[in-house]
């Protein structure tokens, strides 16, 4: 597959064998290097190097939240016009409960601009630091998407070789 | 699920070392031993707490496309619309959210073009209209952060 030629030879190397999340051992880069056929000190080198420029946001466990009692999410979307999406977006970004914050387009049949992930440890829970969130930020337009069904969460696939190899 | 677990997960969500025994630094951090953290570790990832342990990726830095899905479809046709669109491996997150648009997914790929085929391809399998697909790519970031604080 094409993934774009401004990656090295390495970098696609540590790619693959990175992409799908790393070997729970107690030595998780070298055995990484070896099954990518790297030296362990540069594969080491690619990753710091990524961390650096911001190609990887941040290495760690992936926490499974209904696991750990916050259970309940929901998506809350926002109606906010294009003047008060700067300070509308920030602002409730500031919440704890909030993971995600975004801006995305509106149309006719969704209006919705501002879009939050908020997670709590229950519906009312959740219901209630929505509440907080629309009085802090003003905006009373909004809709609660509750969480009803986990269908898929995967990594990405970067490399495709890997699929076909592990097929 | 008791304190130490906790400890265990606050501190593996953030900076896990990049270098050769990065457990080592992590128990020495916690005050405990490379044996029991690791034992723990192990424990959490067999019991499904941790879903793994790897890198984020930052994908547009790869020059990769991503965005927000979603489809409406009628209560009967949930879960044939939940497999059909859960089979691309471009679509890494599905989620069945109670209103009218009611199947949410991200879809990460190596171009735009991909992206309009798969929903191109997934409107036409479900038999779906213009107004029942929304595409719906980030315009502006606020926040990224999807770690858990467990207490």
């Amino acid at each position: 597959m094409v993934m774009s030629d401004k990656i090295s030879d390495i970098e696609r190397k540590v790619l693959a064998v990175i992409q799908g999340g790393m070997p729970v051992s107690m030595t998780p880069y070298k055995d990484m290097a070896e099954s990518a056929g790297l030296d362990t000190a540069e594969l080491i080198e690619v990753l710091r190097g990524w961390q650096e420029n911001g190609k990887i946001r941040r290495i760690g466990a992936i926490v499974n939240h209904f696991k750990v009692g916050l259970g309940a999410g929901a998506m809350v979307v926002w109606i906010v016009g294009e003047d008060k999406i700067e300070e509308v977006g920030q602002l409730l970004a500031g919440f704890d409960e909030v993971t995600h914050a975004y801006e995305r387009p509106t149309s006719d049949e969704w209006p919705y601009s501002l879009y939050t992930m908020v997670h709590g440890e229950s519906e009312e829970g959740v219901g209630q630091i929505v509440a907080k969130m629309s009085q802090a930020c003003g905006v009373s337009d909004y809709r609660i998407l509750k969480t009803e069904k986990e269908l898929k969460k995967v990594p990405p696939t970067y490399i495709c070789e890997e699929i076909e190899e592990h097929e | 699920m008791d304190q130490l677990d906790s400890k265990i997960l606050n501190a593996l969500q953030n900076d896990f070392p990049i270098q050769q025994k990065p457990y080592e630094t992590i128990a020495k951090r916690l005050q405990i031993s490379t044996d029991q953290l690791f034992d723990r570790v192990q424990k959490l990832v067999d019991n499904g707490t941790i879903r793994r342990i790897g890198a984020s990726i930052n994908s547009h830095k790869f020059d990769f496309k991503s965005t927000l899905a979603t489809i409406s479809v009628t209560p009967d046709k949930l879960q044939k619309a939940a497999r059909t669109v859960e089979k691309f491996h471009e679509v890494t997150h599905s989620y069945q959210r109670n209103d009218k648009f009611n199947i949410w997914f991200t879809i990460i790929a190596p171009t735009e073009e991909r992206i309009e085929q798969i929903l191109k391809q997934i409107s036409s399998e479900l038999s779906l209209n213009q107004n029942q697909v929304l595409n719906l790519p980030m315009k502006r970031l606020f926040k990224l952060n999807a770690k858990f604080k467990v207490s």
